[in-house]
């Protein structure tokens, strides 16, 4: 089995609307790959800045081992704000392949919400809110991605190290 | 489904290094100007602190007039050993500095991973503080200078409970590290793809579905055969050519030229 280490960060959110946020991620792989040890999922901690992006620096440890190339681990993004009233709402999902090098690599994951009918947008505008994606499966599979209407929202930051292990063995460049 | 292979190795020797050296160099905050750190690393269960400085205080820095960096220039230096990469070792640091009335409130704490490539890396660390849950607790904190602080700093460098927690991000510390890797290519693992041209020689683990383990060469199937065993062959029949008619047919007369032996037609007229 080759195995892949991914160590990194959550890093800082940039460009929202707001700089008062916190990010849900998640880690979707393939069926050939498994977690040795690390979180599959979990929640950074909520950053009220005074600088103008918000910074989390949620680590991220996880040992995958695989027994194929195919279906390599991505990252789903879920990025939450809380407004001054102490409410939540979500302002951006994003998805990002975790990189396949060796190696250490800075990561932009761009996030966009979900858009409705212009009811909906000045509504959300003035009272918050605004829509949700049901479940995490629109942004797992191609299929229901297609169907979505988005607002493009800002940019989060990750900055991910790869460790590769026996991969050379396999004939596999990368 | 068999539970998947256990990764670190059962050689108790295959231990790789990892030396760091680096400074802490310059905090650019938002409200404060005069400041301390601590650093202190942390790391998973496979590691060891090997020999440097596991924790450290740096001077007391205030911010310049002409530029907005307070400089903290602390130097690091440590010498980890593991089995598996797991659980990196981290940096965190905490800093420390006076408030409006003289007492020694916490002004960030922060975290960031050493670097897992080899060479010189420059990284810029956030560093927040724990939020006040009501407001009443921020302003007795202001008088008092009784902030919220962490119990146990390690906390930042790990990733449970941090949903539950609010924290408002007070400014950015620059560090710089320089890292020296040994061995890590030896075990299988590479850092970088410029290492990945070349094969390694470690020994994989078993595969759940096969019978061998897999070697780097694999030994010659059982059934040829070997020097010691002697192959018969038949000898070939001798080379016999196919027997034909020796004689052309005796009963066809010589070809006559001049036509004299011609059978008359009109002979038995």
């Amino acid at each position: 089995m080759a195995e892949v280490h991914v160590i990194g960060e959550i890093y800082s959110a940039h460009d929202f609307p707001d700089n008062q946020l916190c990010c849900r991620w998640q880690l979707q792989t393939g069926g050939g790959w498994r977690v040795i040890s690390g979180d599959r999922e979990g929640q950074t901690q909520t950053d009220l800045p005074t600088t103008e992006a918000a910074y989390f620096a949620h680590p991220l440890n996880i040992h995958l081992s695989t027994r194929t190339i195919q279906g390599w681990p991505r990252i789903n993004i879920e990025v939450w704000h809380h407004d001054q009233y102490g409410r939540q709402e979500v302002y951006g999902y994003g998805t990002a392949f975790i990189p396949s090098s060796p190696g250490e690599h800075m990561i932009d994951c761009q996030c966009w919400r979900p858009k409705g009918t212009t009811r909906d947008e000045i509504m959300q505008f003035f009272v918050g809110g605004g829509l949700q994606l049901r479940s995490i499966s629109a942004l797992e599979s191609p299929a229901e991605r297609v169907k979505l209407q988005t607002v493009a929202m800002g940019v989060v930051k990750l900055r991910i190290s790869v460790i590769t292990r026996y991969f050379d063995r396999f004939g596999i460049c990368c | 489904m068999p539970p998947p292979m256990p990764s670190s190795s059962a050689d108790p020797k295959s231990k790789f290094l990892v030396l760091v050296t680096g400074e802490i160099a310059y905090a650019e905050m938002t409200s404060t100007s005069t400041m301390y750190c601590k650093y202190f690393f942390n790391y998973g269960p496979d590691w060891r602190f090997l020999s440097g400085i596991e924790e450290g205080i740096s001077l007391t820095a205030t911010r310049a007039r002409h530029h907005n960096r307070i400089v903290l220039n602390t130097q690091i230096e440590a010498t980890f050993q593991s089995t598996n990469p797991f659980r990196w070792p981290q940096l965190v640091v905490a800093c420390y500095g006076p408030d409006a009335f003289g007492n020694d409130v916490i002004r960030g704490y922060g975290s960031t991973h050493l670097p897992t490539v080899p060479g010189k890396t420059e990284r810029k660390i956030p560093v927040f503080t724990p939020v006040a849950s009501t407001v009443m607790h921020k302003l007795i904190g202001f008088f008092t200078g009784r902030r919220a602080e962490y119990v146990d700093p390690r906390i930042v460098a790990t990733s449970e409970g941090r949903e539950v927690t609010r924290v408002q991000t007070e400014g950015l510390i620059t560090a710089n590290f320089n890292v020296i890797i040994k061995d890590l290519k030896k075990y299988g693992y590479d850092c970088v793809p410029q290492s990945m041209s070349q094969a390694s020689e470690a020994t994989m683990p078993l595969f759940p579905d096969e019978d061998k383990p897999a070697q780097k060469y694999s030994p010659p199937p059982q059934d040829m055969p070997t020097s010691s065993v002697q192959v018969h062959y038949e000898e070939p029949e001798e080379y016999r050519p196919i027997t034909t008619e020796s004689d052309p047919p005796s009963n066809v007369e010589p070809y006559d030229s001049d036509q004299q032996n011609v059978h008359p037609l009109d002979e038995n007229d």
